[in-house]
C-alpha cells in the first residue's frame, strides 16, 4: 500500500521529486525550529508534512479537480479543527490536568497547519504550470531574507553561518558563499529533477514523455560547471572584499601596520558587526582603571601625518607599541619615569585574523600561550601591561610633551596640519583657557556635544582631499575615526604632542568572570595626548547625539561557550567526580557538523553512489537464481546502456527498446527476462544466461576505451535506480 | 545575598593562618621565548617566570590560598582566582583552593555547574586527606561543614533541590551547627514544596540562634506562601528592624521589599505603594532590580505611567554609579517594565522593541522566586498584546503613498500571524513550562505576569477547562479582589467563543466592583472588551469610549475604538477632511453638547490645512494640529490625542 504511495510508473523521477520535498520539509521545520522554538516536536511536524506532501501528490494523479480538492481541503482542515476543538472543550473535564488536552489541541493544531501547507503547495506543484519555477524563486527569497542581514556583516544572524565558518575554520564571508552556492546548488537540482517530473493529468491527458533525460550527462557536467564557476567566484569576491571591506566591516577601523599607511577609512564603516574577533581574560583586577567601565586596548597607533591624513610612523617614534603579530613574543623595556601605573596581566585568544597583538596600554611582554582550542582561537597570548591607574582629575595641572625627547621626536608629534582652520577652530575653543590639558578637555567636550555619530557620514570626497574638513567645518556626522583625526589636527595646532590610538574600545561592564568577548564593533579609534610623566592617554570624543551607532548586544551564551574552553581539563577536575550530578549537562546547543563530519559524510554518500553503481553492474553476479541472474543481468545492461545515453522512454515495451539498442545487444536478455515474467513454468539453465550475459557485455566492450571510462563516471543509471525510472 | 554570608567563610579561612604581605616586588625580566603550555592556568608561574612575582614563585599552596582568601573578603575577585589557581598548579591535592574557587564561581561569578565541580572535588581530596566523618577535630568539622553548606548551594542553584536537602542532611547527621542552617534548610524545604516543615525549621532557627536576618525573611516568605499575610509581615517588621539595626551593614531594602509584595499580594495599594518606595530610597535600594520592577508594576496596573517611568529612570540614575554591575544582570527586566509603560501610553513601536529586547537578553535571576520561563511568558504576550496593538494603530493610520499603503498591509499581516504565534506560544508555556497556569494566583510574587490583561491570552485555552482551572483557584484564594479578576477572564473566555453568555454582564461587575484609582488597568480592560459588543452608534457605547478617553486616552486607539466626536468642519476640503477623519480613530456623532468636537481652523502657515480638536470642559484635551493633506492632519491629531511623548531613555 505505502510502496504505492510513494511510486508512480507513469511519472518519471517521481520518488526523486517526493524526496526532495520532503527532505525540504524536514530541512525548513529544523530551520525554523533552530532559530524560533515551535513548541511542538519537530519530528511530529516533520512527520505530518511528510505525509501532506505524500498524500497531496498522490491525490494531484487522480481526476480530482483544482475546486474539488480545495473544497475538500477546506472542509478537511475545518471539520479536523472543529473535531479537535470540540474534543478540547467537552473532553477537557474529565482529565486530571487541566489543560493536557488544550496542550494535545496546540500541538494538533499545528500538525493540521504542517500538513495542510504542505499538501496545498504539493499540489499547486502538481497542478499548475510555472509552480516550480515560483518555489523556486519563493526558495531563493526566503535563503536570501533569512541571510540578509549578512550584507551588513551580521554573521551571526542567523547565527549557523558562523556557527559553521568557526566549526569549520574558514573565514565568515567565505563560509557565507559556499551556503549561498550551496543554496544554489540544492535549487539547480531541485529544478532539474522537478522539471523532468510531468505533471500528471493537469490537462486531462495522458502523461508527457520528457525528453530531457536524454541530455542528462550534459546537464550534469552544467551543473558541475556551475558549481565550480561558482566556487571560482567566490574565491574570487572573498579575494577582493576580503581586503577591501576589511576596514569597513571593523567600524572603519582597519588592521595592517605599513609605514606611511592608515588602516583607517573615512569613507563608511558599516560594520556593526557582532562578529567575534577576540576573547580576553583579564588575570586581575584592574581597580584602578581611570576610564571606568572602558577599556583601552591598544593595537597600534599612527603619528605621523602625511598631508592628508594619520598614518603608521612604526617604532621609530612610537616605541611603546609592540608591533609584532599575536604569535610573536616580545619584551618591551618600561618607562620608570611614568607614574602611576599598575601591573596588569591579560591572556589573550584571538578569534578573527589580526596583523598585531593588542593589550591594555604599555604592553612590556608578550608570550604565546598554547592555543586551547585551534578550531575556534587563531592564536593565544599573554600579554603583561602597566596600565594607567591614575585618578583623570590628576591630570589637569600637569604639563604636555616629555622634556627627554629630542626635537626630532617633539616636532614629529607635533606636525601641525596645513590647513589654518583647524588652528583657529581650536584657538577658538580653548579661548580663555591656559593648562593644556584643560585645552584637551574643552576640545573633547566641544567635539561630544556638538558631533553626531554616523556609521555612514557619505561625505563627498575624493582620496586626494582631507577627510575631516566636511565632517568638522560641514555636517559634524561621522565616526571615531573623523573624531580621532579632528582632535589630533586641533591638539597639535595648540602644541599638545597627540597621535591616534587603534584597536579595541570594550566594557568592563560585559565581563564575566573576567573575560570579556571582542567583536569587530568594538574596534575603535581615539586620540591620545602626551601628558608630562604620564605618558600617552586616551582623549575619547563621546557624541551626545547618535544617528547610527555599532553597538550590538554581547553573545553571552558564545561568551560562556569560549569560557568552556579555558576552563580546566581532567586532571584539575575529573569529570567522574560530578559523573552523577543532576544539573551538569552542557547547555543545549545547535548540533554543527565538523570538518570530520563532513569529509565522512561526502566518503560514505560517494561509497553508497558507487555501490549503487557497483550493484547495477554486477548484481547478476550474486542473484541465487537463473531468472534473478537474467533480470539483474539485463539491469547491468540497460544501465551501461543509459550511462551512454540510451534510455528506455516511457511507455515503451521492454521488447520495443530491447530492439532499439545498439546492434539488438540486448534482444537476447530482454527474451530471457520476458521469457522468466511471463512463462506459466519458466525453466532456465543458469550458464546459459551467465553465457547471455557475459556476450552483451563483451559486445558493448568494443567501444573505445575513454568513451567506457565517461560511462563509468556518469551518474545517469544511479539517479534513474534512485528515482524509480524503468530500465 | 548569599555574598554576605560566604564572606565570613572566607574570612575564618583567612584569621586561621597569618596575614601574608600582598606587596609584589615585579620583576620585569628579558626575553624569554617561551611558549606557556598549560592553557588553563594563566598564571603560570613556571611558565612566564619573568613576569611571575618572587613572592608567588616562593610560596606554598597554603600560602597562596590565605592570601587568596584575604583578597576575597577584600572585594578583589580576580586576583583571588589568579592566586588559587596558581595554588592548584602547586599542589592539585590543596583542596581548600578548590574549595574557594567553587565559592568563587558560586558568588562572583554564577557559573554553579563550574562551582559544583570545584566542591566536589574539594570534597573528594578532603576525604583523601582526612579520612570519611566523623572528625574528632573542630577545624575539621567546620571545614567539612563548610564543604557541605557550598554543595548544597551549587545544587540548589542548578535545580537540584534534593540534592541540596542531602547535603544539608548530611550536615546534619554529623552534628554541625551553625547560623545560617535553619535558613537554608527552610529555603531547600521550600523549593521542594514543604512549606509547613520549612516554616518549623525557621521557627525552630529563630529560637536556637539561627542567623537572624536571613531566617525572618526566609520566614517571612514562608508564611507569605502558607497563606498568612499578617504573620508574614509582623516576621518581616522584625527583620526590618534587625536590619536597620545593623547600621551600614544591613540590608533593609530586602525585607521592605518581601514586606511589600505581601502588601501587593493582599491588595492594600498603599503601604505596597509606600514600602517600595522606602525600599528604594534606600542606600542598598538598587543593588536590585526589584523593589523599582516591583513598584513599576503596580503603578502600571494603576495606570499611573509618569510614576513607573519616574520609578524605572531613578532604578536606572540609582545603578549607574556600579559600572561594573553586569547590565545584564536586569536589562530584561527593565526593557519589560519600559515595553509595558510605552505599551500603555500609545508608544507601540518603542513598546515592540522593548518586549523583543527583553526576549533576546538572558536574564541572571541567582536566587529569588522568579526564573527565566516567567519573563519569556510574560514578555512573549506582551509582546504578542503590542503586535496587536500596532495593528489596530496602523488601521487608523492613512498613507499618503501607495508603497507606504502597501507595507502597512504587509505589517498587519506579517503582525497577525505573528501575534498568533505568540500567543500560541504563550498559552503552551503557560501549561507546560508553568505547570497548568500556577501563576493564575492574582499577584504571585513570582510571576511576570500582567494580570489585568492576562485574560487577553488565557480566551484562547478551552472555555471549559478554564472555568474548572479558576473554580479550582477561587477554593484556595479568598481574596475578593481577586475574584473580581477571575470573573474578567472568565468573561472575557466566554466572549471570545461562540455563544457570549454572561460576559458582559461580567465585564460590567467588573468595571463595578474594580476599586478606582488601583484597578485602573483591570477596569479599562473590560471597559474595551465590553464594547467590543456595543453598537458604536449606541449611548453606553458612547459613555464607555469617552470614560477611557478621559482615563487613559491612547488605551482606546490601542484597542482600535473610534471615539465619537461632532464635527463641524467647512471649506473647500471639508468632504475629503470628513472623510479622512472617519478613516482615523474618530467617527462623526450627533451630540448633544456633551461630545468633544472636531472642527476646520485657520492655519497659521499658509497653504495648510489645520483640525482643532475641543472638548467640553477639559480643556487639557484641545489640540490643533496643522498638515498638508487631509490624511497628514488627522494622522497627528490622532497622535497628538492618544499617544503621550515620554522620554526615549532607557537600558540598549
Amino acid at each position: 500500500m505505502m510502496r504505492g504511495w510513494l511510486s508512480c510508473p507513469t511519472i518519471p523521477w517521481y520518488q526523486a521529486v517526493l524526496g526532495f520535498r520532503t527532505l525540504g520539509v524536514i530541512v525548513a521545520i529544523s530551520l525554523l525550529n533552530t532559530m524560533e522554538p515551535l513548541g511542538t516536536s519537530p519530528v511530529l511536524l516533520s512527520v505530518a508534512g511528510m505525509l501532506g506532501v505524500i498524500a497531496s501528490s498522490r491525490l494531484a494523479q487522480t481526476r480530482l479537480t483544482n475546486l474539488a480538492f480545495l473544497v475538500a481541503f477546506g472542509a478537511a482542515a475545518i471539520l479536523l479543527s472543529l473535531l479537535f476543538g470540540t474534543l478540547n472543550y467537552t473532553l477537557s473535564g474529565i482529565t486530571p490536568e487541566y489543560f493536557s488536552l488544550s496542550q494535545l489541541y496546540l500541538h494538533a493544531q499545528l500538525c493540521l497547519i504542517a500538513m495542510f501547507l504542505t499538501a496545498g503547495a504539493t499540489w499547486v506543484f502538481w497542478r499548475v504550470r510555472g509552480a516550480v519555477t515560483f518555489e523556486a524563486i519563493v526558495f531563493a527569497a526566503i535563503a536570501i531574507a533569512i541571510f540578509a542581514g549578512h550584507r551588513d556583516y551580521h554573521f551571526d544572524r542567523p547565527k549557523i553561518i558562523s556557527s559553521l565558518a568557526w566549526s569549520l575554520g574558514i573565514p565568515h564571508l567565505s563560509m557565507l558563499i559556499v551556503v549561498g552556492s550551496t543554496v544554489f546548488v540544492s535549487l539547480l537540482c531541485y529544478l532539474f529533477f522537478a522539471s523532468q517530473a510531468v505533471r500528471p493529468r493537469a490537462d486531462h491527458t495522458n502523461v508527457q514523455v520528457s525528453r530531457a533525460r536524454r541530455g542528462l550527462i550534459f546537464s550534469s557536467i552544467v551543473v558541475l560547471a556551475l558549481v565550480g564557476i561558482v566556487y571560482a567566484i567566490q574565491a574570487a569576491l572573498y579575494r577582493h572584499y576580503n581586503t577591501a571591506m576589511l576596514a569597513r566591516v571593523s567600524n572603519g577601523v582597519g588592521m595592517g601596520e605599513n609605514l606611511g599607511v592608515s588602516p583607517l577609512t573615512f569613507q563608511s564603516a558599516l560594520g556593526s558587526t557582532n562578529q567575534p574577533a577576540g576573547l580576553i581574560r583579564l588575570e586581575g583586577d584592574y581597580s584602578d582603571n581611570p576610564f571606568t567601565p572602558m577599556l583601552y586596548l591598544r593595537e597600534s597607533a599612527l603619528s605621523q601625518f602625511n598631508g592628508k591624513e594619520m598614518v603608521f610612523a612604526g617604532r621609530a617614534f612610537d616605541t611603546d607599541l609592540p608591533v609584532v603579530s599575536p604569535q610573536a613574543t616580545f619584551t618591551g623595556k618600561e618607562d620608570t619615569d611614568l607614574t602611576p601605573r599598575t601591573p596588569l596581566i591579560q591572556s589573550i585568544y584571538t578569534l578573527a585574523d589580526h596583523d598585531s597583538a593588542f593589550a591594555v596600554d604599555y604592553p612590556l611582554s608578550i608570550v604565546q600561550l598554547k592555543n586551547p582550542n585551534p578550531s575556534r582561537f587563531k592564536s593565544a597570548y599573554r600579554a603583561y601591561s602597566v596600565a594607567p591607574a591614575f585618578p583623570l582629575s590628576s591630570l589637569s595641572k600637569l604639563e604636555v610633551g616629555d622634556p627627554r625627547w629630542t626635537e626630532e621626536i617633539k616636532s614629529h608629534y607635533l606636525q601641525p596640519h596645513a590647513d589654518k582652520r583647524y588652528e583657529e577652530l581650536a584657538e577658538e575653543i580653548t579661548k580663555g583657557i591656559t593648562h593644556p590639558v584643560e585645552k584637551i578637555n574643552a576640545l573633547t567636550n566641544y567635539l561630544s556635544r556638538t558631533s553626531i555619530y554616523t556609521l555612514t557620514p557619505n561625505h563627498n570626497v575624493s582620496p586626494q582631499e582631507d577627510a575631516v574638513v566636511p565632517f568638522l567645518f560641514g555636517d559634524h556626522r561621522g565616526y571615531c575615526v573623523h573624531f580621532a583625526h579632528a582632535m589630533v589636527y586641533m591638539l597639535r595646532a595648540l602644541g599638545i604632542p597627540a597621535r591616534i590610538g587603534t584597536g579595541y574600545l570594550t566594557d568592563l561592564s560585559q565581563a564575566k568572570d573576567g573575560h570579556i568577548l571582542l567583536r569587530m564593533s568594538d574596534r575603535h579609534a581615539w586620540s591620545e595626548a602626551y601628558i608630562q610623566g604620564t605618558g600617552w592617554v586616551p582623549f575619547d570624543v563621546q557624541p551626545d547625539q547618535v544617528e547610527s551607532h555599532a553597538d550590538t548586544q554581547v553573545d553571552t551564551k558564545l561568551l560562556e561557550e569560549l569560557m568552556g574552553s579555558l576552563e580546566p581539563g581532567e586532571e584539575i577536575l575529573p569529570s567522574e567526580t560530578t559523573k552523577n550530578e543532576p544539573g551538569m549537562e552542557d547547555p543545549e546547543t545547535s548540533w554543527i557538523p565538523n570538518k570530520q563530519v563532513i569529509v565522512w559524510g561526502f566518503v560514505s554518500l560517494g561509497a553508497f553512489l558507487i555501490l549503487v553503481k557497483v550493484t547495477l553492474r554486477h548484481g547478476w553476479r550474486i542473484a541465487p537464481t537463473a531468472a534473478g541472474k537474467a533480470r539483474w543481468g539485463y539491469i547491468s545492461v540497460a544501465s551501461l546502456l543509459h550511462d551512454r545515453g540510451i534510455l528506455r522512454a516511457f511507455g515503451e515495451t521492454r521488447q520495443n527498446f530491447a530492439n532499439r539498442s545498439p546492434d539488438g545487444v540486448l534482444i537476447p536478455l530482454a527474451d530471457v527476462v520476458n521469457y522468466a515474467t511471463y512463462a506459466a513454468n519458466p525453466t532456465l539453465d543458469k550458464r546459459q544466461v551467465i553465457a547471455t550475459i557475459l556476450k552483451a557485455h563483451a559486445h558493448l566492450k568494443r567501444v573505445p576505451l575513454w568513451k567506457r571510462a565517461i560511462t563509468e563516471i556518469n551518474p545517469s543509471s544511479i539517479a534513474n535506480a534512485l528515482g524509480g525510472g524503468t530500465w | 545575598m548569599v555574598t554576605r554570608y560566604l564572606s565570613p567563610l572566607c574570612c575564618l579561612a583567612l584569621l586561621l593562618s597569618p596575614i601574608p604581605s600582598l606587596a609584589q616586588d615585579i620583576d620585569y625580566g628579558q626575553q624569554q621565548e617561551k611558549t606557556v603550555d598549560d592553557p588553563f592556568d594563566p598564571f603560570d608561574i613556571f611558565g612566564f617566570d619573568e613576569l611571575a612575582t618572587t613572592d608567588d614563585r616562593n610560596k606554598t599552596a597554603e600560602e597562596l590560598v590565605r592570601e587568596a582568601s584575604l583578597l576575597l573578603a577584600t572585594e578583589r575577585p580576580l586576583d583571588a582566582r589568579t592566586k588559587l589557581l596558581k595554588a592548584i598548579q602547586k599542589d592539585p591535592n590543596e583542596y581548600k583552593a578548590y574549595y574557594l574557587l567553587s565559592g568563587y564561581y558560586l558568588v562572583h561569578v554564577g557559573h554553579y555547574r563550574l562551582a559544583l565541580k570545584y566542591i566536589r572535588r574539594a570534597q573528594e581530596l578532603f576525604e583523601k586527606e582526612n579520612g570519611t566523618p566523623p572528625y574528632a577535630s573542630q577545624l575539621l568539622q567546620l571545614e567539612h561543614g563548610n564543604l557541605l553548606y557550598y554543595l548544597s548551594q551549587c545544587r540548589l542553584n542548578l535545580d537540584n533541590y534534593q540534592g541540596a536537602l542531602d547535603a544539608l542532611d548530611e550536615y546534619h547527621r554529623n552534628g554541625y551547627r551553625a547560623e545560617w542552617y535553619p535558613g537554608a534548610r527552610s529555603w531547600v524545604l521550600m523549593k521542594l514544596g514543604r512549606v509547613q516543615e520549612a516554616i518549623k525549621i525557621a521557627r525552630q532557627g529563630l529560637l536556637t540562634g539561627a542567623e537572624s536576618g536571613r531566617t525572618l525573611n526566609m520566614l517571612g516568605i514562608l508564611l507569605s506562601m502558607n497563606d498568612q499575610p499578617q504573620e508574614a509581615l509582623e516576621v518581616f517588621r522584625q527583620a526590618i528592624a534587625y536590619e536597620f539595626s545593623q547600621g551600614s551593614d544591613g540590608q533593609p531594602a530586602t525585607p521592605l521589599n518581601n514586606a511589600g509584595e505581601v502588601y501587593k499580594e493582599i491588595f492594600d495599594d498603599v503601604k505596597a505603594e509606600s514600602t517600595f518606595l522606602r525600599a528604594t530610597s534606600l542606600p542598598d535600594g538598587c543593588e536590585h532590580v526589584l523593589p523599582s520592577l516591583n513598584l513599576t508594576l503596580l503603578y502600571i496596573e494603576q495606570l499611573k505611567t509618569d510614576a513607573a517611568l519616574s520609578t524605572m529612570d531613578a532604578f536606572q540614575r540609582c545603578i549607574a554609579q556600579f559600572p561594573l554591575r553586569n547590565n545584564e544582570e536586569h536589562a530584561a527586566l527593565v526593557n519589560l517594565a519600559r515595553g509595558r509603560i510605552d505599551l500603555h501610553t500609545g508608544n507601540v513601536d518603542r513598546a515592540i522593541k522593548r518586549f523583543e529586547t527583553a526576549l533576546q537578553g538572558t536574564q541572571w535571576f541567582g536566587k529569588i522566586g522568579t526564573n527565566q520561563d516567567d519573563l519569556v511568558v510574560a514578555a512573549t504576550i506582551s509582546l504578542a498584546q503590542a503586535l496587536l496593538r500596532q495593528n489596530n494603530l496602523l488601521s487608523f493610520h492613512q498613507a499618503n503613498t501607495w508603497g507606504e499603503w502597501l507595507k502597512q498591509k504587509e505589517t498587519i499581516a506579517s503582525n497577525s500571524v505573528r501575534a498568533w504565534w505568540l500567543m500560541r506560544r504563550a498559552r503552551q508555556m503557560l501549561i507546560d513550562d508553568l505547570h497548568d497556569i500556577e501563576d493564575l494566583t492574582i499577584r504571585n510574587t513570582d510571576s511576570l505576569l500582567e494580570y489585568p490583561t492576562l485574560g487577553e491570552v488565557l480566551a484562547g485555552l478551552s472555555g471549559s477547562a478554564l472555568s474548572r482551572r479558576i473554580e479550582a483557584q477561587r477554593a484556595k484564594d479568598s481574596r475578593a479582589i481577586a475574584g473580581i479578576f477571575y470573573d474578567a477572564y472568565l468573561a472575557e473566555s466566554e466572549s471570545s467563543g461562540l455563544f457570549s453568555g454572561s460576559a458582559n454582564e461580567k465585564f460590567e461587575s467588573v468595571m463595578q466592583r474594580g476599586r478606582e484609582g488601583f484597578d485602573t488597568l483591570l477596569k479599562t480592560h473590560a471597559s474595551l472588551r465590553r464594547m467590543l459588543a456595543l453598537s458604536p452608534n449606541s449611548e453606553s457605547y458612547r459613555e464607555l469610549a469617552y470614560r477611557v478617553f478621559y482615563t487613559v486616552a491612547p488605551e482606546l486607539r490601542n484597542y482600535g475604538f473610534k471615539l465619537p466626536v461632532e464635527l463641524n468642519l467647512s471649506g473647500t476640503d471639508s468632504r475629503s477632511m470628513r472623510s479622512a477623519i472617519e478613516a482615523g480613530p474618530f467617527r462623526e456623532a450627533a451630540g448633544k453638547g456633551n461630545l468633544c468636537s472636531i472642527a476646520t481652523a485657520d492655519s497659521t502657515t499658509p497653504g495648510k490645512l489645520a483640525l482643532r480638536f475641543s472638548c467640553p470642559g477639559q480643556s487639557n484635551k484641545n489640540r490643533l494640529v496643522e498638515g498638508s493633506t487631509p490624511g497628514e492632519v488627522v494622522n497627528k491629531l490622532s497622535d497628538a490625542l492618544f499617544r503621550e511623548e515620554i522620554r526615549n531613555v532607557g537600558p540598549n
